[in-house]
């Protein structure tokens, strides 16, 4: 005769309601801001106060994210472009390829990403002149096992390439099996690995990748023809590129494009070494760790079982339409991956008009996905308990909710304790996946220091011991509570 | 002496002077097509003790439960300790929840009364004490210390003093049936009703369990005992109700029911229990 407590309804909304300023003010958004000091040359007012612009942070040269700070070719030529309009510029770091999703979902106004121009993308799209022309490579490792020397070889073979990129078509075209990766730094690393053939790519990129890495072990073999063109890209009707275009136009009769040109592909840039990675990323990335990534997983796991507790009181309940909600709620929950939870939370809702951040989108996510998970462990833990124990409690006077409270919830605990911990421990490292949807935590942390220095192997290594760190400390307390319930019964 | 050195006995409840405790009129309860109570009547006087004999199945279990509160007749009629619920008045909806004031009449009812299940059913992540001041503090908002105190002059009644900070799973049988005999006098109930305390036990811990209930007799506590320890029936109760197929075949006092039944029904189940081969 369970039904569901009404004050329980009352006791998730207050918490809402006491948790909503840390929502909204959480951390997590990468976003930083560069104000434009020089009096404007073009007044505009079509353009958004900041203008939010999207951008990698993992694509050395052109989109570098160092601590807080974005550099890059890419970068510093939207940034002149900002003062030339008297915008100031916001980045937004976003994974190329949810990039063109987070566009259209408002996540940020344009995008400056070595966009490459492209007659679908001119229809979907509003395009800015190119700022930068470049051509294709084709990259094989230095030894090239396949022998490798054209395009044409390609056939057959595997290449490495971001899946929503224009390299990947060229390298479709020219027969190749695609492999997708999540930018350069990856791509370059499974090349020299054995896994891929090939890597078709931006020339320009290459020639940086391989004039700073300390150890290459790629070559250029061959050019593509055609050479691509780099833009910027905004939603269409945006009404941005006739300034844009006037102030890239200056830009390249004062030599001012040719000047930061020189500064990316002219260098000669030391690469610091794994080591100094290490000691300059460990702070940043524990302080990810500490104000993202732990947040994220307390918030999510104490929201969660609150969603648990009543879907499992519902699943239970007598009344049908509770016991219908809760039964669709954990099999959409259990019968769907979190990642597309992730995107329909952060990309889709946009556009039926609720607009999340990164981090509560993140929070909301994890959050219904501990709920559904955690309610059948509730259930089970729950129907495990003697109906004596309600009964007895029933005979001294508690209503139902007392019951549940005091005597058989903390019975069940006993009962859940190493699922549930199971729950939090899936939960630490699912929190990695929502870098997807712009949350910079851990594993976000490592691929933004690692990318311009092509070393990611250091880095990933140690977001790894960052996340196993804080598994061990969960494992502890699992201990600490199951010795903590195990109490009151005969060993 | 202070007030906690007294033993403790039955509260007394004044309802109508010489009005009984506790009062049954035409109990019917059925379980789908299973007709299990049929009108059942009878009476506990105040500091009576009443043991209900039947046979497996006869409806014993329920009837108490019913008395209790773990149960909702069909119908009839029941007071205890001055307060009445007609069953036939009531109006559950589909799920069986009442209306609020119905509901808190049925509770109301349900509080007169202390519970001693067959199989003790203590809370198993509760120390002897908790088991027995849960009720009193958390239901009743008691003054912990008070309820505390008053815990551990019941336990001392049942004696277990040496056992208040054990768990459950570290007493024997007996002795967790008496922890359970504790937690419902700490109900300070017009009736406790128990339902076979004995019949889980080792037969080496009965003894200790029916000594607790014989001096609680001795103290005037209104009881209501369902058991087939009829040497305990005999001794102990002014009244027993030998019940079969849901009605009551015949009640009298001990002498005349046990030593001398009436009815074929009561004499062959008799005949059973005492000389089983
Ligand atoms: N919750 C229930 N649902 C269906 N039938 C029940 C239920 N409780 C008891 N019964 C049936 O009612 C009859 C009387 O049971 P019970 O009161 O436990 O008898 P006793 O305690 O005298 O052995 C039995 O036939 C039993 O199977
Ligand atoms: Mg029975």
């Amino acid at each position: 005769m369970i039904t569901l407590p009404r004050r329980l309804a009352h006791l998730v909304l207050a918490l809402a309601i006491a948790l909503a300023p840390a929502l909204l003010s959480a951390p997590g958004a990468a976003a930083a801001t560069t104000t434009a000091s020089t009096t404007p040359a073009i007044a505009s007012d079509v353009f958004p106060d900041p203008l939010r612009v999207g951008t990698e942070g993992v694509y050395a040269p052109f989109s570098i994210k160092q601590g807080d700070e974005f550099t890059g070719f890419d970068i510093d030529v939207m940034n002149e472009v900002g003062k030339r309009l008297g915008v100031e510029v916001e980045y937004v770091a976003t994974p190329w390829d949810s990039m063109f999703a987070a566009l259209g979902s408002g996540r940020f106004d344009i995008v400056a990403n070595q966009v490459t121009a492209s007659p679908e993308r001119e229809q979907l799209y509003d395009l800015s002149d190119p700022y930068v022309e470049t051509g294709g490579v084709l990259v094989v490792a230095e030894d090239n096992p396949k022998d490798i020397t054209e395009l044409a070889d390609l056939k057959g073979k595997k290449a490495a390439e971001n899946l929503t990129s224009s390299w990947r078509e060229v390298a479709e075209e020219y027969g190749a099996e695609i492999v997708g990766v999540d930018g350069m730094t990856e791509a370059m690393a499974n090349l020299k690995q054995g896994r891929v053939d090939a890597i078709v790519n931006d020339k320009l990129a290459v020639r940086n990748y391989i004039a700073t890495s300390p150890d290459p072990g790629v070559k250029v073999v061959a050019e593509t023809d055609d050479t691509a063109q780099s833009v910027f890209a905004a939603k269409k009707g945006s009404g941005y590129m006739p300034a844009i275009n006037k102030a890239l136009a200056e830009m390249e009769q004062d030599g001012t494009t040719q000047r930061i040109y020189d500064t990316y592909f002219a260098a000669d840039v030391k690469a610091p070494t794994w080591w100094d990675l290490v000691k300059d990323n460990a702070g940043p990335m524990a302080l990810a760790a500490i104000t993202v990534t732990i947040p994220l997983t307390v918030l999510s796991f104490a929201i969660g079982l609150v969603l648990a507790l009543i879907a499992a009181m519902g699943r239970m309940s007598h009344a049908a339409l509770p016991r219908a909600i809760a039964r669709t709620y954990i099999s959409i929950i259990r019968g769907t991956p979190l990642l597309v939870q992730l995107y329909l939370i952060f990309f889709a809702l946009p556009q039926m008009g609720v607009d999340l951040s990164p981090f509560p989108a993140a929070v909301i996510a994890l959050s219904l996905n501990v709920g559904g998970y955690a309610a059948e462990v509730i259930r089970s833990a729950v129907e495990s308990i003697p109906k004596g124990q309600w009964e007895a409690a029933q005979t001294i006077g508690m209503s139902r909710r007392t019951a549940l409270r005091r005597i058989i919830l903390p019975q069940a605990a006993r009962t859940a304790v190493p699922p549930l911990s199971n729950t939090l421990i899936s939960l630490v490292k699912d929190t990695s996946l929502t870098s997807i949807i712009l949350v910079v935590e851990i594993l976000r942390q490592a691929q933004f220091a690692a990318a311009p220095t092509f070393q990611f192997m250091a880095m990933y290594g140690l977001a790894a011991i960052y996340f196993w760190i804080i598994c061990m400390v969960i494992s502890i307390f699992q201990d600490r509570a199951e010795e903590r319930f195990s109490r009151y019964v005969a060993v | 002496m202070s007030p906690s050195d007294a033993p403790v006995t039955a509260p007394g409840r004044a309802a109508a002077p010489g009005a009984p405790v506790v009062s049954a009129r035409t109990i019917r309860k059925s379980f789908g097509e299973k007709d299990v109570l049929r009108d059942i009547s009878f009476d506990v006087p105040e500091g009576g003790v009443t043991v209900v004999l039947g046979p497996s199945g006869s409806g014993k279990t329920t009837l108490l439960r019913s008395l209790g509160g773990l149960e909702r007749p069909d119908a009839g009629v029941i007071t205890i300790g001055g307060t009445t619920v007609d069953f036939a008045d009531l109006t559950p909806n589909r799920h069986g929840r009442l209306p609020r004031a119905q509901r808190e009449q049925e509770d109301a009812l349900a509080a007169q009364t202390g519970f001693v299940f067959q199989g003790h059913n203590l809370f198993a992540h509760k120390t002897t004490l908790d088991n027995i001041t849960e009720g009193p503090i958390v239901v009743q908002g008691e003054d912990p210390e008070a309820a505390r105190e008053r815990a551990r002059v019941l336990l001392e009644q049942v004696g277990l003093s040496e056992h208040a900070d054990k768990y459950p799973f570290q007493l024997s049988g007996g002795q967790q049936q008496r922890v359970g005999i504790a937690r419902a006098l700490a109900q300070r109930p017009a009736v406790v009703l128990f339902d076979e305390p004995t019949s889980a036990l080792d037969p080496e811990t009965v003894g200790e369990v029916l000594t607790v209930m014989r001096d609680l007799a001795e103290q005037s506590w209104t009881m209501v005992v369902v058991t087939h320890e009829i040497r305990f029936a005999r001794e102990v109760a002014d009244d027993v109700l030998f019940i079969d197929g849901g009605v009551v075949v015949e009640r009298g006092a001990p002498e005349q029911v046990i030593l001398e039944p009436q009815e074929p029904r009561t004499q062959a189940f008799l005949k059973r229990i005492l000389d089983p081969l």
